[in-house]
């Protein structure tokens, strides 16, 4: 073979294999992966997200998982939805924060669902409607007739957290006059509901459920669509309260993973097939039962409606609740 | 004898040891870097537990919080730079202690005060739990008012030459905590529209601004601060000295496991209370902010007594009192279990076993701390124009890391600036940082407390606590006040 020929021949060899390599460099990821976990360490978001991404490595390579708190998680959201370098391998965990946050922040730079692409809702977890233990209303109906003539109070982990705006909802729902209390955190509003200084928490299940077990609270329904199985016996907000208007009556915390809107569909189907995986892990199913929820079920449009919705209700309760805006 | 067995079988792992030895070890490195708290490093630590056993992985994350609580004092001592917040009242006197040439003796003091009130914390937590968590629920906002309101009466103590220059800082600082959104109704304040104002000014770039930058800036102003070296910067602390200081540190102590069994109001506090206490009662009580080893003992206890007794509320009653317990809880739960009455009625033995763990960390403590203090005296030999640069590195890193946010360094040299006019002008730090603390936490209080009363004042005196810290508040503004008049009447013309 003539020495041209040979050197011909073989940059054809060489640049038919790095065709073959190149498809593999591209594919998704090519670098590390961040889970941005928008609260504080510590609290369910922080501890969830360090689960997935635990679980997420073995089937992704690495994710780090970086907290980045800040005005109810809409400081981070607003970084991510600013995307630019590294935005196509950044995830973050989102949670009612991401929709009840637009309603109370003002100058947010970002649109809560047009901004972002949705890669699956993970975890649902009811709020549970508790009263302390030597309470006077041992059912829904007998609260909400007392809450109609008396000023009853509720208590909340902060202006805007997913149990304020649950009690707000029941509020508009019933016409119920109850006032608002907040503490800073569920840390510190859990002992104003045990020593029965509120009347009622729309609380998260995990921060009350040992103590609805070991008879310290009352629950008097959960928030959930369906009732819970890890409350036998306690019917749900929209089943109990129907004859009180309340026959609509559903919120749940949920948690689930977006990225901004520049995350090639490539990268979303990858991640959404990950999950999959990691929501099948013993491990994980062992941690919501923990938690007192139940793995989610939307990704992608699904998931997109599912916030749509919830943004859309917590904008019309918080226009009646008169919560600044 | 079944259930002994089964407690040291889960407790007499080498696994164990080895974890509250690294942990402590982290905690006391990490604590003494600014900026970089106890609290991020337990949260870092947290997903490398994921793999250990449930004990193990609580003796960890439980020895990283005991070694931060003690790593903070070393900087707030050497270069006047709190590691963690609760440290800020330890460099008062810690700080000119270092500037005296005695850093050894202040660095051991911490030592000591923060190992005694570690095990006295520990026990209270092992033979009182259940009490100290009954009388914790008793305290709701009215109650928690008046502890404020009691706190807030050392400012006068604290306030440094000028009382009256004291109330004006300690009110700035309540001002500057205004900053964000109101708890109650979520209405912006004095954010000027600046979204990253709009949760609050962020507490860790205030802390280093506000006692870091002004030795910095001070240093290269002057460019004349003299360098003290003394061989290892001065001799150790004597047996003498560590009794005379005792009853400082055991009051200290109790104060701290107090404080720590109520959820929420947190280790700085503890640490400020303490020192008032002690400044009151001490012969030396002009000596207290100029160098004094009680002033430091005070500070120290206050804050480890903290340590152990959070986990109160934490193991008894699944409630965390601060950020760095949450993080634990979740450890708990990634591990099955679940903090609470049921942990005691379920996991008896895993209880018992960190109980075990926990009373080991304070030795540890006490062994790791020896052995690094040599190394940390040293910090106080190096030149200060080597070490400045260094420490205003760390300063710009610590201020960004808390929240990955440039704006938080900016905010840092901001309050730099105005811890250094502080400085110059004769203003105490110290009630500044008070009142930013305090300051949200009396208005929360004073507002939930009206609308769980719906209005009626009268739930301000609804029972013995609120009494007790009604008497008390007034006992220590009478004092307070009365020596502020016999000095101004000894000292007038």
């Amino acid at each position: 073979m003539p020495p041209l020929l040979k050197l011909f021949s073989r940059l054809l060899i060489a640049g038919a294999s790095l065709s073959l390599i190149a498809p593999a460099q591209a594919e998704w990821p090519s670098e590390t992966v961040r889970l941005i976990v928008p609260y504080a360490p510590g609290g369910t978001t922080d501890v969830l997200s360090r689960k997935v991404a635990d679980l997420l490595q073995q089937e992704i390579g690495t994710v780090v998982v970086e907290n980045r708190p800040g005005a109810g998680s809409t400081m981070a959201t607003a970084q991510l939805a600013r995307g630019g370098r590294g935005a196509d391998h950044t995830i973050l965990m989102a949670s009612p924060g991401h929709t009840i946050g637009p309603v109370l922040y003002k100058n947010l730079r970002y649109e809560p669902v047009k901004d972002f692409r949705f890669i699956r809702n993970i975890i649902e977890i009811p709020n549970v409607m508790t009263v302390p233990a030597n309470s006077p209303y041992d059912s829904l109906g007998a609260f909400v007739e007392a809450a109609k003539t008396k000023e009853l109070t509720f208590s909340s982990a902060g202006v805007g957290s997913s149990i304020h705006m649950s009690g707000e909802l029941f509020k508009t729902m019933t016409g119920a006059k109850m006032t608002h209390v907040p503490f800073r955190g569920s840390g510190e509003a859990l002992p104003a509901l045990l020593s029965g200084d509120v009347d009622v928490s729309f609380e998260n299940m995990p921060t009350v459920l040992a103590h609805i077990k070991s008879g310290k609270l009352r629950a008097l329904a959960v928030t959930s669509k369906e009732p819970s199985p890890f409350l036998p016996g306690v019917g749900t907000v929209s089943q109990l309260g129907a004859d009180q208007g309340l026959g609509e009556f559903v919120t749940t915390a949920w948690f689930g993973l977006i990225a901004d809107d520049s995350m090639p569909d490539e990268a979303v189907t990858r991640l959404q097939t990950a999950l999959e995986k990691v929501m099948a892990d013993p491990g994980f199913l062992e941690f919501v039962a923990q938690v007192g929820g139940e793995p989610a079920a939307q990704a992608g449009d699904a998931f997109r409606d599912y916030v749509a919705e919830d943004v859309e209700r917590w904008s019309a309760v918080a226009g009646q609740a008169q919560i600044e805006e | 004898m079944e259930g002994l067995n089964e407690v040291l079988t889960l407790f007499l792992s080498i696994d164990n040891f080895i974890a509250i030895g690294v942990g402590v070890l982290i905690g006391v490195i990490v604590g003494a870097i600014p900026g970089l708290t106890a609290t991020m490093a337990v949260a870092l630590a947290l997903p490398f537990t994921f793999s250990l056993a449930p004990v193990t992985a609580i003796l960890l994350l439980v020895g990283i919080y005991k070694g931060g609580m003690y790593g903070g004092s070393v900087t707030a001592i050497l270069i006047h730079t709190p590691g963690s917040p609760a440290s800020a009242c330890t460099l008062l006197d810690g700080y000119p202690l270092t500037q005296q040439g005695k850093a050894k003796k202040a660095l051991q003091m911490a030592l000591y005060s923060s190992c005694i009130a570690d095990v006295l914390s520990n026990l209270a937590l092992i033979l009182f739990a259940s009490y100290l968590a009954k009388i914790a629920l008793n305290f709701g906002p009215p109650e928690f008012f008046w502890l404020i309101c009691f706190s807030l009466t050392i400012i006068i103590s604290i306030a440094g030459e000028s009382v009256i220059k004291g109330l004006i800082v300690a009110c700035l600082g309540i001002i500057i905590s205004c900053i964000g959104m109101d708890a109650v109704h979520g209405t912006q304040r004095l954010t000027f529209d600046n979204y990253n104002l709009m949760d609050r000014v962020s507490f860790v770039p205030l802390l280093i601004g506000l006692f870091a930058i002004p030795e910095v800036l001070d240093f290269y102003l002057k460019k004349a601060s003299p360098h003290i070296r003394a061989a290892s910067s001065g001799v150790g602390l004597t047996m003498k000295e560590l009794k005379a200081s005792m009853s400082s540190i055991v009051r200290g102590s109790l104060i701290g496991v107090i404080i720590g069994a109520i959820p929420g109001t947190g280790a700085t506090a503890a640490a400020f209370i303490s020192y008032s206490d002690a400044k009151r009662r001490s012969p030396n009580r002009a000596n207290f902010g100029k160098g004094e080893l009680d002033g430091v003992a005070a500070a120290e206890s206050g804050n480890n007594g903290v340590a152990g007794a959070t986990l109160i509320p934490l193991l008894s009653l699944g409630i965390p009192g601060d950020v760095i317990t949450a993080i634990i809880l979740g450890a708990f739960m990634i591990h099955g279990l679940t903090p609470g009455p049921v942990l005691f009625q379920e996991n008896l033995p895993v209880v018992y076993a960190l109980f075990c763990g926990i009373m080991i960390s304070s030795v540890v403590l006490l062994a790791v701390g020896h052995g690094v203090i040599r190394y940390f005296s040293l910090i106080a030999e190096i030149p200060k124009a080597v070490l400045l640069p260094i420490v205003l590195l760390f300063c710009v890193y610590g201020a960004f890391a808390v929240n990955n946010s440039v704006f938080d360094i900016g905010l840092m040299l901001f309050f730099g600036v105005v811890g250094y006019l502080f400085k110059i002008t004769g203003f105490a730090t110290a009630p500044f940082l008070l009142g930013f603390i305090l300051g949200p936490m009396f208005e929360d209080n004073l507002r939930r407390t009206l609308l769980i009363g719906r209005g009626d004042p009268m739930i301000f005196f609804r029972g013995p606590i609120t009494w007790c810290f009604i008497a008390l508040t007034l006992l220590s503004l009478f004092f307070a006040l009365r020596r502020y008049w016999l000095e101004r009447i000894r000292t007038a013309p």
